[in-house]
């Protein structure tokens, strides 16, 4: 009986120890620093709101007209830190504490929309996902089967505008140095040394507008250089590079233009822009630069991949005569710079950083010349086809 | 006497422990548990004997020529698709065993791997795939599409793969190709 009683309390002592070692594991960090991070970022077609937490929680998420809340029970009192933001779906963000819980509330612009939401664990995030639900869309975009099919001259093909202005774009630049040569090399100057002698070769020998998106050593975001083209009218957008790859003897020019994630949406939707070309109408207003702006202009390229297609085409020629390499040939990948673009747009990669040889190519400036030279006479090319 | 007062103090942390689930794990409206949400695939059912080998193919970078090229390899058959996505790009991550390149920076190392029920890979790194990445075009992107076509290649639940470092979003991994949403697979990449 007496014994009986011992192993009891000693057992009761063992949970207890368990228990105070729970909770202290448990609750032992959040003293010292508890936090909420929040922040929000538009992505083409969604708003995603993060909410990072120093320690794993558990959320309750509501789903209102004009809002969604997220409630987290909990005793600890957190510091709320919220990253500025700008988003065309959520209008603004608040919190309330009571005394077992927090609410965050996120205010949303009137209309349909699908959510989705999903937990990270390391760091611990809840991630909520807002899709806009837009009936227009599927409006603007006929079954592409009820298009009658155009004869090959009969086809509205190109945006046959008159061409103005080209747009050169620098790749990286700043605290972005792209790749690195062997001997240590950075992408970004190569990039610029090229840009800005392929900028003078047009302006001495076309009556073209020129417009660098950077032409001094600076960082500008992915999206900006898209926007810089749109808001300059750009009829030509030519993106400068030096590659790298884990081939050791990868050598030689690439051009690339987009490549669409072929989902039967886009594909459709693709079909659709085929066959009715749009234009910019009015550029960006203002040279307005944001993020928000540019989210309209996510699909702006999938109406100038065939001519996207030629100009790669044009220059990888001409590339390829001054590199005598084998054909690399001209390529599809899903750059980003290119994505915004509304017109027709290239990214050059004039040869390998990562291969000694190409490397001691790119940083000689007669190199650099005849690289400028063979990328205007690849546009020259391009412009006598389509005048 | 001691003992009594510990019995009883352990109690109390017992009672507390209950309370504290209490706290967290009541809850009538829709929640969300800070385990991974992979309800779908992890508790997928799949016929495991000890010892089941399935075969995958991954998808390195050859010398010969710019496009990916597979190699079949043998994993644990496991008891989730989770688990075997994991060990498919651990594999990966090991290289090739018939020679061919590959396109990560050696250090890389795999943190997690959840699969969600819309069917997105989420593929956690760590942050040597950025930090040692050689942050050139060719070099970004057979590192994204041999992640991203040799999981969804391999698994009909995967059907978007997208890219984390250290647990996070991020820009890119060498500035020319964005991170910020899921990638589908590009099977043009593949040698025919
Ligand atoms: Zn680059």
């Amino acid at each position: 009986m007496n014994k009986e009683l011992l192993s009891q309390k000693k057992k009761s002592v063992l949970i207890g120890g368990i228990a105070l070692f729970l909770l202290l594991s448990n609750f032992s960090l959040p003293q010292s620093q508890s936090f909420l991070n929040i922040s929000v970022k538009d992505h083409p077609k969604l708003s995603r709101i993060i909410v990072e937490s120093s320690f794993p929680l558990s959320f309750e998420i509501e789903k209102r007209p004009s809002d969604v809340r997220i409630i987290i029970r909990t005793d600890t009192s957190f510091l709320i830190q919220k990253e500025p933001f700008e988003s065309s779906v959520i209008r603004s963000f608040g919190w309330r504490r009571g005394r077992d819980y927090y609410i965050l509330t996120f205010n949303i612009i009137p209309g349909r929309f699908s959510y989705d939401y999903f937990t990270l664990d390391n760091p611990p995030q809840l991630i909520i996902d807002l899709s806009p639900l837009s009936e227009k869309k599927e409006e603007l975009l006929p079954e592409p089967t009820i298009v009658p099919p155009l004869s090959r001259t009969e086809r509205p093909s190109a945006p046959s505008r008159e061409i103005k202005t080209v747009v050169i774009d620098p790749g990286h630049g700043g605290l972005w140095p792209g790749a690195m040569g062997k001997s240590g090399t950075l992408e970004k100057d190569i990039t610029l040394a090229i840009s800005l002698k392929l900028a003078a070769v047009i302006q001495r020998n076309l009556a073209l507008r020129v417009v660098l998106t950077r032409d001094k050593d600076v960082d500008v975001s992915l999206e900006n250089r898209a926007a810089i083209a749109n808001n300059n009218k750009a009829d030509i957008f030519i993106s400068i590079h030096a590659n790298s790859s884990y081939q050791k003897d990868a050598r030689g020019p690439e051009t690339y233009f987009l490549s669409l994630e072929a989902t039967d949406e886009e594909a459709r939707k693709l079909a659709y822009l085929e066959n009715n070309p749009t234009q910019p109408e009015e550029g960006i207003a203002g040279g307005n630069q944001d993020e928000i702006q540019m989210i309209l202009w996510d699909m702006a390229q999938t109406a100038y991949l065939k001519q996207s297609s030629e100009l790669a085409e044009s220059i990888q020629n001409e590339l390829n005569l001054l590199l005598r390499t084998r054909n690399r040939g001209i390529r599809q990948a899903p750059f980003t710079v290119l994505a915004g673009v509304a017109c027709a747009a290239v990214l050059v990669e004039v040869a390998f950083l990562s291969n000694p040889r190409e490397e001691r190519r790119l940083l000689n400036e007669d190199f650099q010349n005849d690289a400028a030279k063979a990328i205007y006479d690849g546009l020259v090319s391009y412009l006598e086809r389509n005048s | 006497m001691d003992r009594k007062r510990l019995a009883i103090l352990g109690f109390l942390f017992v009672f507390l422990v209950v309370l504290v689930f209490i706290f967290f794990k009541t809850g009538v409206r829709e929640k969300i548990k800070p385990s991974p949400l992979v309800p779908t695939p992890e508790s997928m059912e799949l016929p495991a004997k000890p010892g089941a080998k399935i075969e995958v193919v991954l998808f390195f970078l050859s010398e010969k020529d710019t496009y990916l090229h597979s190699e079949k390899r043998e994993i644990d058959a496991g008891v989730s698709v989770v688990r075997q996505a994991k060990q498919a790009v651990e594999e990966l991550l090991k290289g090739s065993q018939l020679g061919y390149i590959s396109p990560f920076p050696p250090e890389t190392k795999l943190r997690e791997l959840h699969v969600t029920r819309g069917g997105v890979a989420y593929v956690d790194f760590s942050k040597d795939i950025v930090e040692e990445h050689l942050s050139g075009s060719s070099a970004e992107i057979s590192t994204i599409y041999s992640v991203v076509n040799s999981l969804a290649y391999n698994f009909d639940s995967i059907k978007r793969v997208f890219i984390l470092i250290e647990g996070r979003e991020k820009e890119t991994l060498g500035g020319h190709i964005s991170l910020s949403k899921p990638f589908l697979p590009l099977y043009d990449l593949i040698a025919k």
